[in-house]
């Protein structure tokens, strides 16, 4: 296999972002498809990097099939549609319902939030997996908060062990997430721009006290029904099959349910809040795309230079991949 | 002359699903199949065959099957299914109906006298 076309085929793999099986039996179809091509070209006249460059032409850009492929596996079934958009739904019927209140609700959503996301975790990591998690992530915020209220000298202990622990442990997940897709690390996200502004609005100074439980009461059906936009979101996010689209609903998305948050809050989030919390939906959005490029990079570096250590090979990528050689040989 | 973008894409379903209908056949098959029935009127970026066999195959239309060959290589056949004959069957008959109606226009018959 010649690099051009390891590059051509890597490229292909990259950005049409499928599942291990379902890569397998289309990387295997263009290769054989390419391979044939290559075969009857060669038999024309041609030499090999003749065939070859004349059977890269005739497939078509990387992007572009890359581009079809996503759109063709991307859709997810009405089953998806459902179990993704459930444990928003579910939130926000806990405050529209003012179930919040009873403990015996709030255990039983975070359990089965906990279960569904472990068994989904386990089973291929589908679509739908990831907006559970990110609630999995609510206890571990809940748990920060309690810390704070432990006597002073303890609590600033048992944040500095803790705060690192959460950390490393929230950042490995998201890795994990970006390598599928850096576009479920977004969806994985979403609602915590959203959580932190109803937490500012309810309790500014970070502790619960009888005026914060108050305010809950009063914030609890819009709290819930910001839930629920986020529920419809995810919905229209796991039908529709264009990745820009995607892109586009989760950022208007995001903007429009926090703008209903400061507008619901009734003056309690300032612009400064306002616009701290635009910036955290907008690093939703734009670390998860980083994080994975930095993870594929360092994972194609690594992956090539393991299965081609020749001489040729590495300069071929110092040239092509890195980008660094602009340099002509 | 080249086809126009918008009528292949609306009519690349009817051209798989027909070209499947007497005989299965893998991607390069296919691809050389089209060429040389449209005597070199439909050619496309080859690459993006796949994605419209596996959206088809996703639809139920189409199931597609490895199968080795005795040089150790592997190629995927792709077979119609009933549900694939049907929609063939119902867009063969829009065609038709869409072809006749747009000869009548272009090409009217001179009234009789």
């Amino acid at each position: 296999m010649t690099p051009e076309l390891v590059q051509y085929l890597e490229n292909i793999k990259y950005r049409s972002r499928l599942g291990p099986p379902d890569e397998t039996g289309v990387m295997s179809e263009i290769e054989a498809h390419i391979e044939d091509e290559v075969q009857e070209l060669r038999a024309s006249g041609l030499t090999e990097d003749e065939a070859m460059q004349v059977c890269l032409g005739q497939m078509g850009g990387a992007g572009l099939i890359a581009r079809r492929i996503y759109e063709a596996y991307s859709q997810g079934s009405w089953t998806q549609v459902l179990l993704a958009s459930m444990p928003h739904l579910l939130f926000g019927l806990l405050f529209v319902l003012n179930w919040w209140h009873y403990a015996g609700w709030l255990t039983l959503v975070l359990l089965l939030t906990l279960a569904t996301t472990v068994y989904g975790w386990w089973h291929g990591k589908p679509a739908w997996v990831f907006s559970w998690l990110g609630y999995v992530l609510l206890p571990i915020i809940i748990l920060g908060l309690l810390l704070l209220y432990l006597p002073n000298v303890w609590s600033l202990l048992t944040l500095l062990i803790y705060l690192p622990t959460a950390m490393w442990w929230l950042l490995r997940l998201i890795v994990q997430t970006t390598k599928k897709d850096w576009l479920f690390s977004s969806l994985m996200l979403l609602p915590l721009p959203i959580i932190i502004g109803w937490f500012l609005a309810i309790s500014p100074a970070g502790k619960f006290n009888e005026t914060s439980f108050q305010r809950l009461n009063s914030f609890a059906p819009w709290i819930g029904l910001s839930f629920i936009a986020l529920a419809l979101t995810i919905a229209v996010f796991i039908r529709l099959r264009q990745r820009s689209l995607r892109i586009g609903l989760l950022a208007a998305s995001g903007l429009l349910t926090l703008t209903l948050v400061v507008y619901y809050t009734a003056g309690r989030l300032d612009t400064l809040t306002f616009l701290g919390l635009v910036l955290v939906m907008w690093g939703v959005l734009l670390v998860p795309p980083l994080l994975e490029r930095y993870v594929r990079d360092n994972g194609r570096k690594f992956a090539l230079r393991q299965s081609a250590p020749s001489h040729k090979y590495n300069l071929y990528w110092e040239d092509n991949i890195e980008g660094a050689g602009q340099r002509k040989r | 002359m080249e086809p126009r973008r918008d009528l292949m894409k609306s009519s690349s379903d009817s051209l798989l699903l027909s070209l499947l209908e007497h005989q299965p056949m893998y991607g390069y098959r296919i691809v050389k199949e089209l060429e040389e029935r449209s005597q070199g009127y439909f050619k496309f970026k080859e690459g993006t065959l796949y994605p419209a066999l596996h959206r088809l195959e996703k639809s139920g239309l189409i199931t597609g099957r490895w199968q080795a060959l005795p040089n150790r290589r592997q190629r995927r056949y792709y077979y119609i299914t009933s549900k694939g004959l049907a929609k063939l069957a119902t867009e063969k008959s829009q065609w038709q109906d869409f072809l006749e109606a747009v000869r009548l226009i272009l090409e009217p018959r001179p009234a009789s006298p």
